[in-house]
């Protein structure tokens, strides 16, 4: 998996953007960037300059599954992946977003293995 | 007619004296074939018999007329609307503030005493490579002379930095203070929230119970759309619709081919 990975972490609340970037940079992957809803997430993906983004779903704004549907929507940037981390813990919600494209879906409150394990997976996946 | 009849009891043996009375009357009339005495005793009955209904409509209209006085002269009803519930609002944003500062004092304090374990774990391990080599007989004694000064800053290092965590570390542990305070805060908006509940339970029980919706229908009216974000679920609460932990979500994902 490729350290340099340029990852846009996506939380309304800064302490989860906090904890998810020193999660990641404790998984080797020290290139991250941050925003707090899809509304300013959103033009930052689409200048190409990000590899994987981690998104909360509940925000205000622009939403996380509109944010994911946007970038699947964007031919640019539509083969992104795109890890959901969120409170939204409904069976119902998890089906919606594996039917909106999700790669991945970690419920909170997560640990740092359940992080690590989830990210690998997409890589997994990708490179086969 | 014994002393310990209650008034009820006693008014109903009344009432089926005062029947009794008139149906003897009655018989009697029917009888004789006095057709206005009859008319006069039916008439006597029917009266009777709405006197008592009235009596119990007039009896219902009471109770109720009172419970709604009662509820609107309640004056803690309007202090919970003009201050309880604004001075709860100012309580959950308080303690919104609260978890934030104690959560980012927790991570800074974390994060620099990560920084400085990481600083002393690099500088031990030159350190040991050199020792390495000065045991393997790689090191000239000027070298070694260097490597005892080395050995010897390192140490000291270790002593401040130690106290640089530790300094930290009782940091974390004082952030956790707000827990205190914010668990008190919550408890009285619990209480508060509670005697709103009451307070609504007695107001449906007043306007009646006919409109109430069954039990049965709080799952219906709680389904939202499923694109809309709710935020977190109580585990215990919502049982039947929310996931119970990661590894469900997996199997949940593995189920549509993921």
């Amino acid at each position: 998996m490729d350290k340099d990975l340029k990852i846009l972490i996506v939380d309304d609340f800064s302490t989860m953007r906090r904890i998810i970037k020193n999660l990641l940079r404790d998984l080797g992957f020290n290139n991250t960037s941050e925003a707090d809803d899809g509304q300013t997430a959103l033009p930052m993906l689409k200048t190409g300059k990000f590899d994987f983004l981690v998104t909360d779903w509940n925000m205000p704004g622009m939403d996380g599954l509109v944010l994911l549907k946007s970038v699947r929507a964007d031919p640019d940037i539509c083969n992104m992946p795109v890890l959901m981390v969120t409170a939204e813990a409904k069976r119902e919600q998890i089906v919606i977003a594996a039917g909106a494209g999700v790669n991945g879906y970690v419920v909170k409150p997560f640990t740092a293995v359940t992080l690590k394990e989830k990210i690998e997976k997409i890589f997994d996946r990708l490179e086969k | 007619m014994s002393n310990e009849e209650t008034p009820r009891e006693m008014e109903i043996s009344c009432l089926t004296q005062a029947y009794i009375t008139r149906l003897q009357s009655l018989d009697v009339a029917i009888k004789s074939n006095d057709e206005e005495a009859i008319c006069h005793i039916v008439g006597d009955l029917t009266t009777l018999r709405e006197s008592s209904l009235y009596q119990e409509l007039g009896m219902l209209t009471r109770e109720i007329h009172d419970s709604i006085t009662s509820f609107g002269n309640d004056e803690r009803i309007a202090q919970l609307a003009n201050e309880d519930i604004p001075d709860s609002k100012e309580r959950l944003n308080f303690i919104v503030t609260k978890t934030d500062e104690a959560a980012h004092r927790t991570m800074a304090a974390a994060e620099e005493a990560m920084t400085v374990m990481n600083g002393l774990s690099v500088d031990a391990v030159t350190v040991l490579n050199r020792w390495s080599q000065f045991r393997n007989r790689e090191l000239s004694k000027d070298e070694f002379t260097s490597l005892s000064d080395q050995i010897t800053q390192f140490f000291e290092s270790v002593v401040v930095q130690s106290s640089t965590v530790n300094k930290q570390m009782t940091d974390i542990m004082l952030a956790q203070d707000y827990q205190d305070i914010t668990g008190q805060m919550i408890q009285q908006v619990v209480t508060m929230v509670k005697e709103v509940e009451e307070k609504l339970v007695r107001l449906v029980a007043i306007t009646g119970l006919a409109d109430a919706p069954p039990a049965s229908k709080k799952e219906e009216s709680k389904a939202v759309n499923g694109e809309i974000a709710v935020g977190p679920q109580l585990p215990n609460v919502d049982k039947k619709i929310v996931v119970s932990s990661q590894s469900d979500v997996d199997d949940l994902l593995a189920s549509l081919g993921f």
